[in-house]
């Protein structure tokens, strides 16, 4: 008896040593900074001279005042609205790559440009095109279209925030369009020939037949699209309207600010970006995981 | 009911040329297989029949009506592919009534033919399965199901029964010829397999790169192929270059042999005859007939058995197959003589 027992013992420790490198990553990367995150926003940093641990105190000037909520209202909205533009063009375009047209091996590569260029060189492209004194202003003004390139309508630095809204599409279709493209190819095109022998029309077959096949590729994409435009930084800093910022830009403030006392009212801004964006993941899946059971996939 | 005419139908993908000119006559009710090796243009030629593809050249005729310009939704065919495309993410239920719903039929109607085709199909009981929860058996008749439910003009199918194992190829073959007589629905296949043709259809047309071979009935097409190409393809294994002496004579490697007259060939032409391996009788030397005519005599080269059946190589100049029911079994050696009817020696010219 005794020496089952201290092999059983051996093997769980062998187990538990063999996990101990994927378990060292996890708790540094994830649950290092989350727990730092956390306990730092409930006051404790004795670095800074502050320990008041635990208090809510930080999250209860935060969520108290107007200017938290119109912040978290524009980083869901620009966050939303790309990702909703974003899929919307990934799908038609991921629809035009499996068809044939003229030209489409050339496309396939220029499609994927953005991929590959940083988010800060499209925020500059996003100066030099959309600006006020920009190239389509200047072009509209030389065609006739507006008087003077002063009197194109501001898209930059306004909260309706269309100057982030282009960059976060203008990088992230190709993304979009790359997830869907490989699960179209991998369904292939047979169900939407049966459809359409069998009298379905194009948007019957679009929304029944297509749509359903690919929502993985919709799924995975937008996920991941949506939790990077909910923290992203820079975009919003450069190209947005000033006060109230998105969520990030806020924490940012917070963190730069002379008085570095601050630093825990980021962390308390942080942790409720990390909290909102894990709620709406969360539910996100959840409803697709319904819908994967209802279409019989357990 | 519905006749199917191609009229010097053309298609080109590019500067690849899929189906050179091709005529075919289907009459309606009828079951008619394409057959052909792969990449001849077959499945080509039913997607242009179905409106899948639009011919470059020539017409696609319904009953006299040209349907070219005619959409893949108006057409009113049905077609079952060769991995059925069943929609993964619907139920049984929801498969069968697409075409249906898609229409926008009134529920009630929808219902009442939902239950009628399950009964013919067999699948009251797996109606709330998903595809992935189905064998393939199950899944084709799915398919059919979803086709037939429509009411299809013409009906069209995709290798129907490559996917299959033996036994099931049994059940779904007669499965398919009772539900098309009993529907009379105008029927068109397509199979690489000149087995799977002559089990089902009423007519065969062979296609080779993209041209029509010949068209005509499984037994006429076995027995009496237009060219060596057919012959081979339709599993012929004894074709010998002859010479004809007589309008009923041609001269061989293997002693000159009576045949029966076709029209077309004069003597002096050079021909292939054609020696069905069934069609060839088989004798110890001992027992060979007295005065019959065609008698070859040879000696057993190898030998194949099949249980039911056997295969004999005999050499007699040429290497000749026969094949019998295995009643007997004579060994690899063996002295033999050779018989075969007139009637039996099909002629092919060269």
């Amino acid at each position: 008896m005794a020496r089952s027992h201290d092999s059983a013992l051996k093997e769980r420790m062998w187990l538990w040593l063999q996990l101990s490198p994927v378990l060292l990553i996890l708790a540094v990367l994830f649950g290092g900074a989350l727990v730092l995150a956390v306990v730092q926003s409930l006051g404790f940093a004795p670095w800074f001279g502050v320990n008041t641990f635990p208090s809510f105190q930080y999250f209860g000037a935060l969520w108290g005042s107007v200017s938290f909520w119109q912040s978290l209202w524009l980083t869901l909205y620009y966050a939303t609205v790309s990702t909703v533009i974003a899929l919307v063009m990934g799908i038609a375009l991921a629809l035009a790559l499996v068809r044939t047209f003229p030209g489409k091996h050339l496309y396939k590569y220029v499609y994927k440009l953005p991929l590959m260029i940083p988010y800060t060189v499209g925020i500059a492209l996003a100066v030099i095109m959309l600006g006020n004194g920009g190239m389509i202003s200047r072009l509209a003004s030389f065609f006739g279209f507006i008087s003077d390139p002063s009197h194109f309508p501001q898209i930059l630095k306004t909260h309706a925030g269309w100057g982030i809204i282009a960059v976060y599409v203008w990088k992230q279709v190709p993304f979009i369009t790359l997830a869907i493209y490989a699960v179209m190819l991998g369904i292939g095109r047979e169900t939407e020939e049966a459809a359409a022998i069998l009298g379905a029309n194009r948007w019957q077959i679009l929304s029944q037949v297509t749509l359903p096949q690919i929502m993985p590729g919709v799924v995975s994409s937008t996920l991941i699209c949506f939790a990077f435009n909910v923290g992203a930084f820079e975009a919003p800093f450069i190209l947005g309207g000033g006060f109230p910022d998105t969520l990030p830009v806020v924490a940012w403030r917070y963190f730069n600010d002379a008085d570095y006392t601050l630093q825990l009212q980021g962390m308390a801004t942080v942790v409720s970006i990390a909290l909102v964006a894990g709620i709406i993941l969360f539910s996100y899946l959840a409803i697709y995981r319904r819908f994967e059971r209802k279409i019989g996939r357990n | 009911m519905t006749e199917v005419r191609l009229n010097a139908v053309q298609k080109r993908f590019g500067a690849f040329t899929a189906i050179e000119s091709i005529d075919l006559d289907i009459k309606s009710g009828e079951l008619v297989a394409l057959l052909g090796p792969s990449g001849c243009g077959k499945t080509t030629t039913l997607r242009m029949i179905a409106g899948l593809e639009a011919p470059t050249k020539g017409e696609v005729l319904f009953d006299g009506h040209d349907v070219s310009d005619v959409a893949v939704q108006k057409r009113n065919v049905g077609m079952v592919f060769q991995r059925y495309a069943l929609f993964p993410h619907m139920t049984v239920e929801k498969n069968v009534t697409f075409g249906l719903d898609v229409r926008g039929l009134p529920k009630k109607e929808i219902s009442e033919r939902l239950e009628e085709i399950l009964e013919v199909v067999q699948l009251n009981k797996f109606r709330k399965r998903f595809p992935a929860q189905l064998s393939g058996g199950q899944m084709q008749r799915v398919a059919i199901a979803r086709t037939l439910i429509t009411k299809p003009s013409v009906l069209m199918m995709d290798e129907p029964l490559a996917n299959l194992d033996t036994k099931l190829r049994g059940e779904m073959r007669r499965f398919i010829r009772d539900l098309q007589k009993r529907l009379g629905i105008t029927t068109i296949f397509v199979t690489h397999d000149q087995v799977e043709a002559m089990e089902l259809a009423d007519r065969v047309a062979v296609i080779f790169n993209g041209k029509l071979a010949q068209f005509g009935a499984p037994q006429e097409l076995y027995q009496q192929p237009n060219s060596t190409e057919v012959a081979d393809f339709m599993g012929a294994s004894n074709i010998f270059s002859a010479k004809l002496v007589a309008a009923d004579r041609a001269e061989t490697s293997f002693g000159t042999i009576d045949i029966m007259s076709q029209p077309g060939l004069k003597p002096g032409n050079d021909v292939y005859v054609m020696l069905r391996s069934e069609g060839i009788d088989l004798y110890p030397e001992s027992e060979a007939p007295q005065g019959a005519q065609n008698l070859i005599s040879g000696k057993i080269k190898a030998r194949e058995f099949f249980g039911a059946s056997v295969q004999y190589v005999v050499g007699a100049g040429e290497d000749i197959t026969v094949a019998e029911q295995s009643r007997r079994l004579l060994d690899v050696g063996q002295p033999v003589v050779l018989s075969v009817q007139p009637d039996r020696v099909w002629t092919i010219a060269r």
